[in-house]
């Protein structure tokens, strides 16, 4: 196995969802560290031209929220969320969000398609390849192939097959979960980014 | 057949209003940003690094090619 490269996109837009991708992907994965959190939040207030958008809004509240939050502090909150023994607080396994049975189906189905892109899960990791970081990751990759038509539609069939069904009730869970704080931003951010994504992929 | 260049256009055209162009700024720091959790993992990532993005921890220890 080698290991993935990711290569930016040329088209601007696109390098940006490529980094939202990286991010959630990242966010989504793991808590965390103080570096990450100081990152986020040095970007900033971001004005989207002339009106505001909810985007904009999202992440400047996420980059609000990163500012003061301490990054002990939302390690422990994405291990108390996402890692459970027996069900988590909320799973972050995207069949779960599509279908109540058949997640091994799901599963048979993703792998056959992750093989078919020349992806595998690497020897490391443990967790199911519909782990949402997993599947925001692919996204990444398919958003740095380019963006030709043929390469849009890769990204479409992807997002529509595993995200775009799972995220309204993964970032809906989160949002409502008592033991968010700092990943209730990441959601509401999370969410406005899928929301734009859906409509962004049925228009080319 | 649908014009190509058109729809592309306003493809680019949907995302900037969406905010996501005028969000690109952040989107790359963020993506730089990415720091690893693992040191053996940042070691090896550092030689990979290219044009300002850098994989994620997840990244490497999740998805790699399987073009062996």
């Amino acid at each position: 196995m080698t290991p993935l490269k990711f290569q930016a996109p040329e088209v601007p837009e696109d390098k940006a969802r490529a980094g939202y991708y990286a991010l959630l992907a990242r966010l989504f994965y793991s808590g965390p560290d103080a570096a990450l959190l100081a990152t986020i939040g040095e970007t900033g207030e971001i004005a989207s031209g002339a009106e505001q958008s909810a985007l904009a809004d999202a992440w400047n509240k996420l980059a609000a929220a990163a500012r003061v939050m301490e990054a002990e502090a939302a390690r422990l909150e994405y291990d108390q969320l996402f890692i459970g023994t027996g069900k988590a607080e909320v799973t972050p396994y995207a069949s779960y969000y599509l279908a109540e049975t058949g997640r091994e189906k799901i599963l048979a189905r993703l792998r056959g398609e992750l093989v078919g892109l020349g992806l595998a899960r690497s020897e490391g990791a443990h967790e199911p390849e519909d782990h949402m970081a997993g599947l925001f990751d692919v996204m990444r990759h398919l958003i740095s192939l380019g963006s030709e038509d043929a390469a849009l539609q890769k990204q479409q069939g992807f997002f529509d097959r595993y995200i775009a069904r799972s995220f309204p009730g993964f970032c809906d869970a989160i949002s409502k979960s008592e033991k968010a704080n700092f990943y209730k931003h990441v959601a509401h951010f999370a969410l406005a980014f899928f929301l734009v994504e859906s409509e962004a992929l049925k228009v080319f | 057949m649908k014009n190509l260049t058109r729809s592309k256009l306003s493809r680019r055209n949907f995302l900037i209003a969406a905010g996501v162009g005028g969000a690109a700024t952040a989107a790359a720091i963020a993506g730089r940003a990415l720091t690893p959790d693992e040191p053996k993992a940042a070691a090896s990532n550092d030689k990979r690094r290219g044009k300002g993005y850098q994989d994620t921890a997840h990244v490497r220890s999740y998805y790699n090619t399987a073009k062996v």
